[in-house]
């Protein structure tokens, strides 16, 4: 017999109205089964949507993350053999090489899109999801939600990688091109992204974090 | 919204409009996005102008036994064209050209809309403003192309890649048309139909 909630728990003491934030038209919240979405009246644009073990998969899709997040900044991400001319390249590496030609912005670009912001994205989520698995929340979870959710336009990990794809083929015929650990870690990493943020809605996150912060102050 | 009610950006939640920040999350609560049409439009024209330098200068330069080699966008899809390379074209075509210049339509056709220059279905803008919010990072990719390359390709004399202008042009153009799509207020132009609903004798 299995106890396993279908919705997400949330709290009784205040009212739960959102409005579409496509159209404005509002409405209740109605608690609805995992897998299901709920679709503005007006405009048919989805509004929420339940996703299935929200939590464990975005601490599973989150823990693995963190240690992809460490294989790209450590591994080689593509190397190559022109000639006998031998080169190898990280994704850290591919930072300071751009650095020292003059490329400072670029260098940034990816700094802070494919290494900065997908890093802090995930440890964010995990800051807030671990706890959420025992309805507790950690101090300062609701700035961290914040942020959270607006960074999530920036991380461009699978952007990189489309990008890692045509270079790979523009290189293809001038060398002997070899992928390295960090490239497959790139490749993981951007389905454990995916898995992680979108697999929880922000109106589920907010509401646990409420019902959370709720039980903590009545304690 | 009509009943003084407003809905947080940032987790939807109805609130009433005169509470100045969201009992819930503590985000500035606005009943529209503030200055949505003006800080659309100055993104976009800024996405605009840095969208000419990033067609017009070269994207990188090739440095092949002492002879500079510059290619501009364009000129890298027509290589991979001749290349017989036609996926790799297109996807570069259209990442690289086609995308930002639907995106500078998509939000001129949007914001033409929410000032009531002209009628768009509203399900229409909705389905345009979400496309325009989805794909507009893609066109990154050039950027990170180039970045690959000039980590990877340093042969001493033989070949060496520098970043050209274009990159960073490249860059600021699609953190701009970003910007700019996310100033704008889709719900503008449901404001405008719902206007036109109650002038409407009917």
């Amino acid at each position: 017999m299995s106890h396993h909630s279908h919705t997400w728990p949330r709290t009784d003491s205040r009212i739960h109205w959102i409005s579409c934030h496509f159209c404005d038209t509002p409405h209740r919240v109605d608690l609805i089964n995992e897998g299901q979405a709920a679709h503005c009246r007006t405009c048919g644009q989805v509004i929420y949507r339940n996703r299935r073990s929200s939590l464990t998969k975005a601490v599973a899709f989150g823990l693995t993350a963190v240690f992809l997040i460490v294989l790209m900044n450590l591994f080689p991400f593509i190397s190559m053999d022109a000639f006998g001319n031998k080169s190898t390249v990280s994704v850290p590496g591919a930072v300071a090489s751009l650095w020292q030609s003059g490329g400072l912005p670029i260098a940034a670009a990816i700094c802070v899109f494919v290494i900065g912001l997908p890093s802090l994205m995930v440890c964010a989520l995990l800051y807030l999801c671990l706890p959420l698995m025992f309805g507790m929340a950690f101090p300062l979870a609701i700035p961290v939600t914040r942020w959270f959710l607006a960074l999530q336009p920036w991380a461009m990990v699978e952007v990189f990688f489309l990008g890692a794809i045509i270079s790979l083929l523009k290189l293809v015929k001038l060398a002997d091109v070899d992928l390295g650990v960090g490239f497959w870690a790139v490749m993981a990493l951007m389905i454990c992204l995916a898995g992680a943020v979108g697999g929880i809605d922000r109106v589920e996150l907010w509401d646990r974090i409420e019902l959370a912060l709720e039980k903590r102050k009545s304690r | 919204m009509q009943q003084g009610m407003a809905s947080c950006h940032t987790c939807l939640r109805l609130t009433k409009a005169s509470e100045h920040v969201c009992p819930r999350c503590g985000a500035a609560l606005h009943v529209r996005k503030e200055q949505s049409i003006e800080k659309t439009i100055a993104f976009g024209i800024a996405g605009i102008l840095a969208f000419i330098p990033a067609n017009l200068l070269p994207i990188m330069v090739v440095t092949h036994l002492g002879v500079d080699e510059r290619s501009t966008i364009i000129g890298g899809v027509a290589t991979f064209w001749d290349m017989h390379a036609y996926p790799v074209a297109v996807i570069i075509f259209i990442a690289s050209v086609m995308i930002p210049l639907l995106k500078f339509i998509a939000i001129g056709t949007l914001v033409a809309a929410a000032k009531g220059k002209l009628v768009i279905d509203a399900r229409r803008a909705n389905t345009i403003y979400w496309l325009t919010e989805l794909v507009g990072r893609w066109s990154m990719v050039d950027v990170f192309v180039v970045a690959i390359l000039v980590g990877l390709i340093r042969m001493g004399n033989l070949m060496t890649i520098n970043p050209g202008g274009a990159a960073l042009a490249f860059g600021l153009m699609v953190i701009l048309t970003m910007l700019s799509a996310h100033s704008f207020d889709p719900r503008l132009i449901w404001d405008r139909l719902r206007e036109n609903q109650l002038n409407e004798p009917s």
